[in-house]
C-alpha cells in the first residue's frame, strides 16, 4: 500500500479506488460467510454425523487399502488388467459387488461370481462411504423396493432383461464364458443396485432410462417369480419349451426304446 | 375261409354244415375235414381252437409249454404276477386318495404364490400314482405272458408268386360290379354334382396356402422400414429419448414413432450410447461415419443370419449376441459379426438430435434389416 505518498489528486483518486476494491473485497466475504453458514445451518445433518461419517470414510479406506488396493490403486485410479478405476462408481457400485461376495475377487478370470460375503454389513458400509467420499456416484435407495406395478414390471422385465437373464430370472450364457447370473439369490437391493450400476457387462440403466418406480416394479416381479410355488416336475433351468421338448425326446424316449429292445431280446 | 361277420369259429363252422348246400361258402378244408353236428357239440374250446387253424391251413408250433403245472417256477412266476398287479392296485388306490384327499383330509394343493409343500408335490404325487399303477400292471402283463404262457408260432400256408388269373379276374370283378351297384353310372347328376363338390373341396384346401405365397417385390416390404427422416425415436411405452436419459455403457430398445410402431417386426432399434473408452475405439464402416451421434449409435434388433432379437449386449466388450445361434457383433465397428453363422453386418440407423432435443432418425436403414433373401443386392 502506498499511504505514505504526497496528497496529490492522483494519490487521493487511487486511494479512493483502493478503497471501493477493498470494500467489495469484504462484501464477497460477508457474503460468502452468511451462505456458508446458513447452508451449514439448514444442511441436513450436524458436526457429530459428519465426524461419524469421516470415521467411516477412514475405516472403509483401511479396509480398500488391505483387500482392493492391489487392483484398483492406491488413488481409485484402477490397475490397467487388472481392476477398473473406482471414481465415481459411487456406493450402490460397491454395495452390490461386495454384498454378493463378488469382491474381493478370488482370482482374475471371465468375469467375477456370486461366493460368501468377506465383510460384515458394517464393513460393507464403511467401504461404501469411502467410494462415496472420492467422486461420489450413483447412490443406494431407500424405502420398500417392491413398491411397484406387478404385471407393469413384468412387461420391463421382458423387454429390457429377459434377454440375458431368462424369462423367469435363471440366467443364461453370454460370450467367452461369461453369463448372465441367475436372479433366484440377489436381494431386492443388490438388484436395484445392479439396474443402477451395470456391474460387468451388465448395461446400465439409469433413472431417466427405468424410473425408480420402473426398477421396484421389475423387482417385485422378479422376487414374485421366485417365491411362487413350485409347480414340480424337473425344472432343467425353466428354460422353456425347446429343452423341454430335447428332454423328454432324449430321456423319455430313450428309456421307453430300452424297455422295447427288453422285451424284444427276451421273446 | 371266407370270414363271417361276428360269431365265433365254433358257431360258424356249426352254421355252416347245419346250412348244408345252400350258403355257398369258399372252403379250403375239403369235406372229409368237417365234423358232424354230433362232433361239434361234443368239442371243447381247444379242439374248436385247433379245428378252425386247421380249416385257415394254419399250423401252430409249440416252441415251449410254460412251466410244468404245480411247480416251484410256476408258482414263483405267478406270485410275481399277482405282486406286480397288487402294486398297480396301490399305485392307482393312491392316485385316488391323492386327488380327493386333497383339501379334504390332505392339505389344499390349490396354487399359491407362498406355496406349501403338498402344494408343490400335488402334480408330481399325482404323475407318480398314475405312472406306477400303469407301469406295475404293464410290467405284470408282460410277466404273465412270458412266463405262465406257452409260446407258439403260427405258421400259414400261403400261394407263391402272383393270383391265377382266375382270381385276379373275379377280384377285379368284385370291385366293378360293387362300383355299379352304386348306381353312379346311371344317376348322372348324382356323380356330376359329386365331382363338382370333390374339386370345390379340393380348390378350399387349396386356398390356405395362396396365403403364404406372397410377392416380395410388391410395396418393397423387405426392402425398408417404418423408419424416415424426421421419425423419432420412441421407448416402448411411447416416450422419446433424449441424449441426457442414458448412461455410458446402457442400451434402449426403440421404435418408430408412427402408428404401432412398437409392433412392427422390422423396425426394432438398439439405441447404444457407448462406455467412454469405447467411443476412441470407434471404426464406422466406410459410408457410415456419420452415423452415430457422438457417444450414440442405433443398430437393427433383427439378426442378420436367421432374425432372432439381437438384444444381449455386453456394455463393457462392447458385443451384441444372438440368443438363438450365438452370433456376437462388435458395437465399435459398425456391429460387424466376429463370431456365429451371421454373415453381415447388423444395419445401422442414421440418427441426429431434432429441435426440441430428442433423438430422430435421418433416413430409413441404408440397406435391407435381418435375414438374407434371394432378391436382396447387398
Amino acid at each position: 500500500m502506498t499511504l505514505s505518498e504526497p496528497a496529490s489528486a492522483a494519490a487521493v483518486r487511487r486511494r479512493r479506488r483502493l478503497r471501493r476494491k477493498a470494500s467489495r473485497v469484504t462484501a464477497l466475504f460477508a457474503t460468502l460467510l452468511v451462505t456458508g453458514g446458513l447452508y451449514a445451518a439448514m444442511a441436513p445433518g450436524g458436526a457429530a454425523e459428519d465426524a461419524e461419517d469421516s470415521a467411516a470414510v477412514e475405516a472403509g479406506r483401511e479396509l480398500y487399502e488391505q483387500s482392493c488396493i492391489t487392483c484398483h490403486g492406491a488413488n481409485l485410479e484402477g490397475v490397467s488388467d487388472r481392476g477398473p478405476s473406482l471414481v465415481g462408481v459411487g456406493e450402490a457400485s460397491v454395495f452390490f459387488q461386495v454384498s454378493t461376495g463378488r469382491m474381493p475377487l478370488a482370482r482374475q478370470g471371465e468375469q467375477a461370481y456370486r461366493k460368501p460375503v468377506m465383510y460384515s454389513d458394517d464393513e460393507i458400509d464403511q467401504l461404501m462411504a469411502y467410494i462415496q467420499a472420492n467422486g461420489g456416484g450413483p447412490t443406494l435407495p431407500s424405502g420398500d423396493l417392491r413398491d411397484g406395478e406387478l404385471a407393469a414390471g413384468g412387461e420391463l422385465f421382458r423387454l429390457n432383461c429377459a434377454s440375458c437373464h431368462n424369462f423367469a430370472g435363471r440366467g443364461g450364457a453370454l460370450s467367452s464364458g461369461k453369463n448372465a447370473p441367475n436372479l433366484s439369490e440377489a436381494s431386492d437391493l443388490q438388484m436395484y443396485a445392479a439396474m443402477l450400476t451395470g456391474p460387468s457387462n451388465m448395461p446400465v440403466f439409469g433413472d431417466n432410462q427405468l424410473t425408480p418406480e420402473e426398477k421396484r416394479a421389475i423387482i417385485n416381479y422378479v422376487q414374485t417369480l421366485d417365491e411362487s410355488a413350485d409347480p414340480g416336475g424337473l425344472g432343467i433351468g425353466r428354460a422353456g419349451p425347446v429343452p423341454e421338448g430335447v428332454v423328454i425326446w432324449l430321456l423319455g424316449m430313450g428309456v421307453l426304446l430300452v424297455g422295447v429292445f427288453w422285451i424284444g431280446s427276451k421273446a | 375261409m371266407t370270414n363271417f361277420a361276428g360269431g365265433t369259429d365254433a358257431d360258424r363252422v356249426a352254421g355252416q354244415a347245419v346250412a348244408g348246400q345252400s350258403v355257398p361258402v369258399q372252403s379250403a378244408a375239403t369235406p372229409s375235414d368237417q365234423p358232424s353236428v354230433e362232433r361239434l357239440a361234443s368239442m371243447g374250446p381247444a379242439e374248436l381252437d385247433r379245428l378252425g387253424t386247421q380249416l385257415d391251413h394254419t399250423e401252430v408250433v409249440v416252441l415251449s409249454v410254460g412251466p410244468p403245472p404245480g411247480s416251484i417256477a410256476e408258482k414263483r412266476a405267478e406270485r410275481q404276477v399277482a405282486i406286480c398287479f397288487t402294486l398297480a392296485t396301490v399305485f392307482a388306490l393312491a392316485f385316488v386318495v391323492v386327488f380327493w384327499g386333497a383339501g379334504w383330509f390332505l392339505p389344499d394343493w390349490e396354487y399359491r404364490i407362498d406355496g406349501s409343500a403338498f402344494g408343490s408335490l400335488f402334480t408330481p404325487l399325482l404323475g407318480l400314482t398314475m405312472g406306477g399303477a400303469l407301469a406295475f400292471l404293464g410290467i405284470g402283463i408282460v410277466l404273465w405272458a412270458k412266463k405262465l404262457m406257452p409260446h407258439e408260432v403260427a405258421i400259414q400256408e400261403r400261394h407263391g408268386g402272383a393270383s391265377p388269373p382266375l382270381d385276379a379276374r373275379t377280384a377285379g370283378g368284385t370291385i366293378l360290379a360293387g362300383f355299379q351297384r352304386t348306381g353312379a353310372v346311371r344317376h348322372k347328376m348324382a356323380r356330376r354334382s359329386l365331382f363338382g363338390a370333390g374339386g370345390a373341396l379340393g380348390l378350399l384346401a387349396l386356398m390356405p396356402l395362396g396365403g403364404l405365397i406372397k410377392n416380395p417385390s410388391r410395396g418393397d416390404e423387405l426392402m425398408k422400414t417404418s423408419w424416415s427422416k424426421g421419425v423419432r425415436l420412441l421407448r416402448d411405452d411411447g416416450t422419446p429419448v433424449r441424449p441426457s436419459d442414458m448412461q455410458p455403457g446402457s442400451l434402449e430398445t426403440v421404435f418408430p414413432a408412427v402408428e404401432g410402431g412398437n409392433r412392427q417386426a422390422d423396425a426394432a432399434t438398439m439405441l447404444i450410447r457407448l462406455r467412454r473408452e469405447q467411443v476412441e475405439a470407434v471404426e464406422a464402416p466406410s459410408g457410415q461415419e456419420d452415423f452415430a451421434w457422438e457417444d450414440y449409435l442405433a443398430f437393427s434388433k433383427i439378426c442378420t443370419h436367421a432374425g432372432c432379437p439381437v438384444s444381449l449386449y455386453e456394455q463393457e466388450t462392447g458385443r451384441i449376441l444372438c440368443p438363438c445361434h450365438q452370433s456376437q457383433f462388435d458395437v465399435t465397428r459398425g456391429a460387424t459379426p466376429t463370431f456365429g453363422p451371421a454373415a453381415r453386418a447388423l444395419p445401422q440407423l442414421p440418427i441426429e438430435i431434432d429441435d426440441e432435443g430428442f433423438f430422430v432418425a435421418r433416413s430409413d436403414y441404408p440397406e435391407p434389416v435381418g435375414p438374407s433373401f434371394w432378391n436382396r443386392e447387398t
